[in-house]
């Protein structure tokens, strides 16, 4: 079983609490009904007719369905063959969907399911298939994986919103700490140092109360001598400056090599992040909200660097230091060091409990602000809306409104720290005065002996408790805000890249651009079919036109080209050679793309230019820049090719973008070209410039261009008519236009008459 | 200008369930199995209702079902009681927040029920008060009276209602 599955079965278990499977005796039942034919799709409908939770089940096999309905003695098990299906109906409602399977029309359905959305995406699997075979597409479910689908059909929307990594919550942590292992001298000298502070700060109260009992009184008294008293007094002091010194010493390189080492460990993660994350395939960011990777290189890195600069000392050293304090108190009077550590893990719980009472109200402020800032982004961006329709004092009071509401929420917070803390205080204050409560009688001669000394030095560790508490109380929050940040990290780098190369890839030297699909198929889930076994062979510098309605699979094939992704049955090859023998650096290195939205990086249009090729002459660079139409607009800003563009940068319009990236795919000298409606954003004049660009672009390499105007594929070899994932026409723009009823034809037709 | 609805209204327009388990829409000459959407499903959920066909397409506007036969009103309310269905939360049992999501467990009228959240999808607060949850599915989940619940139902929403 894959990693993938089990984390999919992992999530429906904890998180859905349905099978997650089909129940193994139903199949078998189900199995036997069928003769042996086996379960390929099921999905589970777990609505009843009356709409109450429920468990149901329907299954497809190569002839037939089957219904599952549990009943008093197992499961009622209704098998209905395929044949008789004559139509498939899905009724989506809020929550509630109904699939209804029917049969000859007049006749009562076949089976009407209900189910929710949870289990949507599983019904859409099996219809999908019904539905291919109604159109006479019968579907073969070679290798499809039942359990497999159901479960990534019930998990992935659980999945693809959480950063979910295996291993418990301490396995992520040991795993976080394994990124100091190469930083083990310094961090050995990190923790020596901060164990040295710990342990130098119970010195100055013990030499406080040495000084008091074993100098100072002694003296008053006449026991000690003054000149002995004196030597001792001032080796006690010069004791404790040596102790201070020593002691910020300590600071400074717990500090220095902490923090640094923090940065280290932050740089390796990003570094090891981005860097897997460049590896990692095309399907995995359409899966992933792109703001969220970023924060996860970004602010995700930067809360590990504190966590484990700071936080990893800061907790163990906390415990280490209520343990010694702890100790010391006791062995220097086990009474009142009863008196002073029997409430510590009260404090620590009360810290514990008001942490999560700020987290409520946390949740409740951010809910609040989240009202703020959607005011913002709505009224911002749409000010000229607002504006035409004179709502501005509308907005101004929509936005006062969530303005007090959130105010009033954050002075909730202030409300509960500012009551919490104080009372806190006055809980470890009310030990000290418990402490001398306890100690007057004594230190008056009544009870139990307490040298003077003793109890100035248990004066000053109380003093030490407050610190350690308040670290220890907010442990979990610590612990669970970097374990939150590291599976988020972890995450990304336990995915694996779905395109890998073989073991011994082939380099095709020259690449001469010859690009042959055999029976493609392609499916982004599994079951649903972009592309139905097309097949194509096309010469070293043909320009093949892809047309097509939307959504017909014409920017899935230029995918496959660029092997974006794999093809699910069939073989695309690339000069007679299987494009997943290739080495996939070196062949993407000889394709070039120009995309309808060009994107520049932030930069200068020299360095946007030369993007592929970083170590070009400036010669070719201009050369490439005029055979693209773009030297002369360029020379006309005011730095010329030394401009910065993108973010932050000059703008330039649609049409200038278009031509650098155009500049840029020349430059770059690919094979095998992919225009993907590089013309279908700009006016005509920008069009016909783009156009001669294009020209000088395509001429000697094998091109794939994709276009809704079709009067800017004319000079096409040949055209290829895309359509429901199947290549329906193929020809001359002059053949297809003489085929009468074509779908070239006819899309032509429409568009000459728009015009 | 007068804005009136557009002439797929309800006059001549009859409803019927069939044995297909479908709703079927019968005006003149035309007929076809279709499914309603509630144009307002939270603001004025029992009227301007959109009879759909198939492919999608809008057959009829139901403006107000009153317009119809009884039997006609009869067959739409049985299609409504599906098409408008979400779970009605009765107690909320545990919110507990994870990596990235929000686990909710809760009994609804159908079950009980466990669901998810992302940690910034809130609650949204409905026209005529109650609270309405989407989960990373897109199932909703209702809470009519929020104020109305047991103590630690309300405690556990206590950050999650105005």
């Amino acid at each position: 079983m894959s990693t993938l599955h089990q984390l999919d079965d992992h999530i429906i278990e904890r998180y859905t609490g349905q099978p997650t499977r089909l129940p193994a005796e139903l199949r078998r039942q189900i199995e036997r009904a069928w003769e042996g034919a086996p379960v390929q799709l099921y999905a589970l409908a777990d609505l009843d007719q009356s709409l109450r939770l429920t468990e149901s089940w329907l299954a497809l096999g190569p002839k037939h369905i089957a219904v599952a309905k549990r009943d008093s003695e197992g499961w009622d098990v209704h098998s209905i063959e395929r044949s008789r299906i004559e139509a498939v109906r899905e009724a989506p409602g809020l929550s509630a969907n109904t699939l209804t399977i029917l049969g000859a029309p007049g006749e009562p359905a076949l089976a009407l399911l209900r189910y929710t959305h949870r289990q949507r995406r599983a019904f859409e699997n099996l219809r999908f298939v019904l539905e291919e075979q109604l159109q006479g597409h019968e579907r073969e479910l070679v290798g499809a994986d039942a359990d497999r689908l159901y479960a990534d059909s019930v998990a992935r929307p659980i999945r693809d919103a959480q950063a979910i990594v295996s291993g418990r919550q301490t396995a992520v942590i040991r795993r976080l700490l394994g990124y100091l292992q190469p930083y083990r001298r310094q961090l050995t000298v990190g923790m020596a140092a901060a164990t040295v502070i710990t342990l130098l700060s119970l010195v100055p109260p013990y030499l406080a109360g040495y000084l008091i009992d074993r100098v100072v009184r002694p003296a008053q008294s006449g026991t000690l001598s003054l000149a002995r008293a004196g030597a001792i007094a001032w080796l006690a002091v010069a004791a404790m400056a040596v102790v201070y010194l020593i002691r910020q010493t300590a600071v400074h390189v717990r500090d220095v090599l902490m923090s640094i080492l923090g940065e280290w460990v932050a740089r390796d993660l990003r570094a090891e992040l981005y860097e897997h994350i460049q590896r990692l395939s095309l399907a995995f960011f359409s899966r992933k909200r792109t703001g969220g990777l970023i924060t996860r290189v970004s602010a995700d890195t930067d809360r590990l660097w504190d966590f484990l600069a700071f936080g990893v000392v800061d907790v163990s050293l906390s415990l280490v230091m209520l343990v010694g304090l702890g100790t010391v108190l006791l062995t220097l009077d086990w009474r009142l060091g009863l008196v002073m550590t029997l409430p510590v893990p009260v404090f620590c719980w009360l810290i514990y409990r008001h942490s999560e009472d700020i987290t409520r109200l946390f949740i409740r402020a951010w809910r609040k602000w989240s009202r703020v800032t959607d005011v913002l982004s709505d009224t911002i961006p749409g000010i000229r809306v607002v504006k035409a329709f004179n709502q501005e004092q509308r907005e101004i009071g929509r936005f006062g409104e969530h303005n007090e509401d959130v105010t009033a929420e954050f002075n909730r917070i202030h409300a509960s720290w500012t009551r919490f803390w104080p009372l806190l205080m006055l809980g470890v204050h009310s030990m000290t005065v418990a402490v001398w409560v306890f100690a007057v009688p004594r230190l008056l001669g009544h009870g139990a002996e307490l040298p003077v000394g003793t109890f100035v030095s248990f004066l000053l560790y109380t003093t030490m408790f407050l610190a350690p508490i308040d670290v220890i109380g907010q442990m979990a929050r610590t612990i669970n805000r970097a374990t939150t940040s590291a599976h988020r990290v972890f995450e990304v780098l336990d995915t694996e890249p779905e395109i890998r190369d073989v073991a011994e890839p082939v380099r095709l030297e020259p690449v001469h651009g010859r690009v042959t699909f055999d029976h493609v198929t392609f499916g982004y889930d599994g079951v649903r079919q972009v592309l139905r076994g097309v097949s194509f062979d096309v010469a070293p510098g043909e320009l093949i036109g892809l047309v097509g309605p939307s959504g017909g699979g014409k920017t899935t094939i230029v995918n496959l080209i660029a092997r974006f992704y794999d093809v699910s049955g069939g073989t695309i090859r690339i000069d007679g050679v299987d494009i997943r023998r290739l080495d996939t650096g070196h062949f993407r290195r000889q394709i070039g793309m120009v995309l309808q939205d060009p994107y520049l990086f932030h930069g200068t249009v020299l360095e946007n230019i030369r993007y592929g090729l970083p170590e070009a002459p400036l010669d070719r660079v201009v050369a490439a820049a005029q055979a693209a139409n773009a030297h002369d607009f360029i020379t006309k800003l005011q730095h010329g090719y030394d401009t910065v563009v993108g973010e932050r940068g000059h703008t330039l319009s649609g049409g200038e973008r278009q031509r650098v990236s155009i500049a840029r795919a020349i430059l770059h000298d690919p094979r095998i070209l992919i225009l993907d409606e590089a013309t279908s954003s700009v006016d005509t004049e920008t069009e016909r410039e783009i156009q001669q660009a294009l020209e000088r672009l395509v001429a000697g390499r094998t091109v794939f261009a994709i276009a809704h105007r079709l009067s800017t594929l004319r000079k096409a070899s040949r055209l290829f008519v895309i359509e429901d994932g199947r290549l329906v026409e193929h020809g001359t723009h002059a053949e297809l236009l003489a085929t009468t009823a074509g779908k070239y034809r006819h899309l032509y037709q429409l568009q000459v008459q728009l015009q | 200008m007068t804005l009136t609805l557009a002439k797929q209204a309800t006059r001549g327009l009859a409803l019927e369930w069939r044995s297909d388990g479908s709703l079927w829409a019968i005006k003149g000459e035309q007929e076809k199995a279709v499914s309603v959407r509630r144009c307002f499903p939270w603001s004025e959920p029992l009227r301007h209702l959109s009879l759909r066909d198939t492919d999608e397409e809008e057959f009829a506007l139901v403006k107000d079902p009153a317009e119809l036969d009884a039997r006609s009103r009869a067959a739409l309310e049985t299609a409504l009681a599906v098409a408008g269905f979400v779970f009605e939360v009765t107690h909320v049992l545990e919110i507990e927040e994870e990596v990235e999501i929000r686990r909710w467990r809760v009994e609804t009228r159908q079950g009980p029920r466990t669901f998810q959240t992302r940690l910034d999808d809130w609650p949204r607060t409905l026209p005529h008060g109650g609270l309405l949850i989407r989960d990373l599915a897109g199932d909703l989940y209702h809470l009519g009276k929020p104020e109305r619940l047991d103590r630690k139902s309300r405690e556990l929403l206590w950050a999650f209602v105005d």
